[in-house]
């Protein structure tokens, strides 16, 4: 008998995937998506730093994942899995442009317009923060937005990346050097 | 230990991600550097504006997860229906659709 919607909420990622994997569930994959679009979406739009192109690369690595599924074997968490695939997507989706999209859109995303001054501040700096991120080379920022932001350890930085650890740490060093030189 | 490499370090101590030992390091070289502390105090501004970056709220848009699991489904209709008519038309077929890139 199939789960229920509920039972698919309770349900941990590894039973989801091996669901997708042994009967083709696309309710199981449905799940997966509900769980994990927004760390996705976020780091798409951190790296790309428009909503448009976050949602088309977002969109295209679900669908990878979905075609993929067959090879991830759990060595490593669902969310680090598809954020490599977010972050393959985002990353070449980026280079293939010619010049990088203004990033006005960026401040406007900032949720709180009756927020107060406290959370207008904050807003502010986030939306600096994120113009600058446009700037700095691609990789580091890919890595900065993994481990700063989105708060991933520099091993799950790593494995989302496929890169080493100890790359891994240089990366987000340098982008944090830039960051630096670039709002400082 | 010198000045540069506990100013490699300035941002993973503002971080908390240094070791005791390592800690100790930097806030030895810090009272004696003035540039140091003219360095740490740049890190402690990146570090407010990354904090403020991490807790903003990002909107996903509201039909993210449909139009993935629409396509999914598409997707799933159109390998069927290319493989039908693969195995209905035989080789002729299966290079049409081939050609036409189907599936």
């Amino acid at each position: 008998m199939s789960p229920s919607l509920s039972n698919l909420k309770d349900t941990d990622d590894g039973i989801l995937v091996e669901r997708i994997q042994n009967d083709s569930d696309r309710r199981a994959f449905s799940e997966l998506v509900r769980r994990h679009q927004a760390v996705v979406y976020r780091a798409c739009y951190r790296v790309l730093g428009n909503r448009e192109d976050a949602r088309d690369a977002s969109q295209e690595a679900f669908l990878r994942a979905y075609r993929k599924l067959d090879t991830f074997q759990g060595r490593s968490a669902f969310k680090t899995w598809m954020l490599r695939l977010a972050m393959n997507v985002s990353l070449n989706q980026r280079s293939r442009r010619e010049l990088p999209r203004a990033s006005m859109d960026l401040a406007e995303s900032i949720s709180g317009l009756e927020t107060p001054e406290a959370e207008l501040m904050k807003s502010e700096a986030a939306a600096q923060l994120h113009e600058a991120l446009q700037i700095v080379q691609p990789n580091h920022r890919a890595a900065v937005v993994l481990r700063d932001l989105e708060g991933l350890t520099y091993r799950e930085t790593a494995e989302s990346l496929g890169i080493a650890e100890g790359t891994a740490k240089s990366w987000v060093h340098r982008g944090r050097g830039q960051l630096k030189e670039l709002l400082t | 230990m010198n000045v540069e490499n506990v100013e490699e370090l300035l941002l993973a101590y503002v971080a908390g991600e240094l070791s005791e030992e390592e800690n100790e390091w930097v806030e030895a070289a810090l009272v004696e550097s003035p540039r140091l502390q003219t360095e740490l105090s740049r890190y402690e501004r990146l570090f407010v504006l990354l904090s403020a970056a991490a807790t903003e709220e990002i909107r996903v848009p509201a039909d993210l997860r449909t139009r993935i699991t629409v396509q999914i489904t598409l997707n799933a209709y159109l390998d069927a229906a290319a493989n039908l008519l693969g195995n209905v038309l035989g080789a002729y077929g299966r290079a049409l659709i081939y050609f036409l890139r189907l599936a």
